[in-house]
């Protein structure tokens, strides 16, 4: 059975890497060394490939999942702050309701 | 929402924020993107993108769609930041008001010998597994301990109108000894054979209701419900409409069990529910505890069988209902009001933090305390994972805040899991 192996640069997220990896464990193990900077990414598949057409999809199928991690970290980081506020909103009223029923 | 509207039409797009979102790709160029309630749109991969960095212009109907579901903010202003907030604070609601539901099984025994049974229950033995006087009022104290404003005591077994000296007992002390301005709900759920005009007396003057047990047409029901004489179903039925005359038709529900005899058979199961003017159904699969394992009901089918099962009761039903007949699946019912409304839910498996503990405890026939009618059920299999404690020992404090419980509570956390953290769904 063939391993498949794609890299990535320093500027990639590692945390990106390992979601999208988690995303495919019914059908690939994924193992990730940081090699001088750069991230190389092994898969191993679950079952036999039937030929490259096969090694393609997951190559294109694993880009894909990284491609959309890397939007979900870059959305986190951006609404971080928002997502404090509403936060803080829901459940400091929460607390209030509590004190003022008197059953805090 | 019109004012909302209203506010993106006037922003210039360097104001805008950007809300916390989620999202999914459906396929190549499709995805589900949903905000902090999970309330969302489809996108193609362009239009997430043009989202997420801000490109969008009053007037191309994106920039709008996206104020309406609450994906975009003008900068400084707080009326998005606090409909979300009361949006989520609706949703959670339910951790507000620990712990509603109180399940107290007043005996393991049953005359059924159903194969699926899941609870283990035992046909013998009236000392060791009823609850007793003493368990019943040390259960009921901790129950009426529970903040919660109202609080519903559910009965069952076995079958526990084999032991309904207890049940009247707890019921009468729980009017009597319930603090001022809680409110009490009681269930009984019972498979109706031992059903007696007491009984239904009882129920009336104390406003109980009945859920029962119905599998489907005679046959298929006395097949996954043995019980001597062979007469389940007829009892089941007489019972249902005896409780109905008396007590009101929505005071009478009833639940099924799908076995490998049901899979081809679901729509004779939902007509009986309908001859008998049940007001829906809940189509449900087995679950893997007790004699469901032990008799291996549970392996007889799988996932697949199941969700073929569901989709071809869930499209009769649908035509039942276009027909002019209200009739909800219940399940289904449950998932749209958690998709698409703020309403808490009170079901207890689809909460996060599950309502172990925190929306049931379990009050076993032998004093043990459980965090779920499931945890129970894997205890009798060997598994005390989810006992909490015991009756003769233990107060409401010291379950709810023990550190067993705040454990198993932390690990329900689907906001914590893999995939979870980030599902749009």
């Amino acid at each position: 059975m063939t391993d498949i192996i794609i890299e990535f640069g320093p500027s990639q997220s590692i945390g990106a890497l390992r979601e999208a990896a988690y995303r495919l464990i019914g059908d690939v193990s994924c193992q990730i060394d940081t090699v001088d900077g750069r991230h190389v990414c092994r898969f191993i598949p679950k079952t036999a490939l039937a030929g490259e057409a096969d090694e393609e999809a997951i190559r294109t199928r694993f880009l894909d999942l990284v491609t959309d991690e890397n939007l979900r970290e870059k959305v986190a980081a951006e609404t971080a702050g928002a997502r404090d506020v509403i936060l803080a909103l829901a459940f400091g009223a929460l607390a209030r309701e509590r004190e003022a029923s008197g059953s805090g | 929402m019109a004012g909302f509207r209203d506010a993106a039409a006037s922003a210039p797009t360097t104001d805008l924020q950007l809300l916390p979102l989620r999202f999914e790709r459906l396929r190549h160029d499709r995805y589900f993107v949903s905000n902090v309630v999970g309330e969302g749109m489809l996108l193609n991969r362009e239009q997430l993108e043009r989202l997420v960095s801000l490109e969008l212009s009053p007037g191309n109907g994106l920039y709008e769609r996206a104020f309406e579901k609450l994906l975009i903010a003008v900068k400084g202003q707080s009326s998005q930041l606090q409909l979300l907030a009361m949006r989520l604070r609706s949703r959670m609601a339910f951790l507000q008001q620990p712990t509603a539901l109180h399940i107290f099984v007043v005996t393991l025994r049953c005359e059924h010998s159903c194969p699926y049974c899941q609870v283990s229950r035992s046909s013998v033995d009236r000392d060791r597994f009823d609850m007793s006087e003493d368990t019943a009022t040390r259960a009921l104290r901790i129950a009426l301990a529970a903040p919660a404003p109202t609080i519903k005591i559910e009965f069952q077994g076995g079958e526990p109108l084999l032991n309904f000296p207890r049940i009247q007992q707890i019921v009468e002390a729980a009017r009597r000894d319930a603090p001022d301005g809680k409110k009490l709900e009681f269930v009984i759920a019972s498979n109706l054979a031992l059903l007696t005009d007491a009984v239904l007396d009882f129920c009336r003057t104390h406003s109980i209701l009945v859920s029962t047990s119905l599998d489907g047409p005679v046959d298929l029901h006395n097949r996954n419900r043995p019980r001597p004489g062979g007469n389940s179903h007829q009892l089941a039925v007489e019972g249902i409409k005896r409780a109905q005359a008396v007590l009101g038709r929505d005071r009478v529900g009833a639940l099924m069990t799908t076995t490998e005899a049901s899979l081809d058979r679901v729509e004779d199961i939902i007509d009986e529910y309908l001859r008998l003017d049940l007001d829906g159904i809940f189509l449900r699969p087995l679950s893997p505890y007790g004699f469901a394992v032990k008799t291996k009901q549970f392996d007889k089918y799988g996932g697949r069988e199941v969700l073929k099962f569901y989709e071809r009761g869930l499209r009769y039903i649908l035509e039942v209902n276009k027909n002019g007949r209200p009739f909800p699946e219940f399940y289904a019912s449950l998932l749209l009001k958690r998709l698409l409304t703020d309403v808490p839910i009170g079901y207890i498996g689809l909460r996060s933090p599950a309502g172990i503990g925190l929306g049931a405890l379990v009050y076993n026939y032998d004093g043990k305390v459980f965090a779920s009618d499931e945890g129970r059920m894997l205890a009798e299999m060997g598994d005390r994972t989810f006992e909490l404690g015991d009756v003769a020992r233990d107060d409401y404090p010291s379950l709810i805040l023990s550190d067993k419980l705040i454990g198993l509570v932390g690990g329900s956390l689907a906001q914590c899991s893999p995939e979870c953290a980030s599902c749009a769904f």
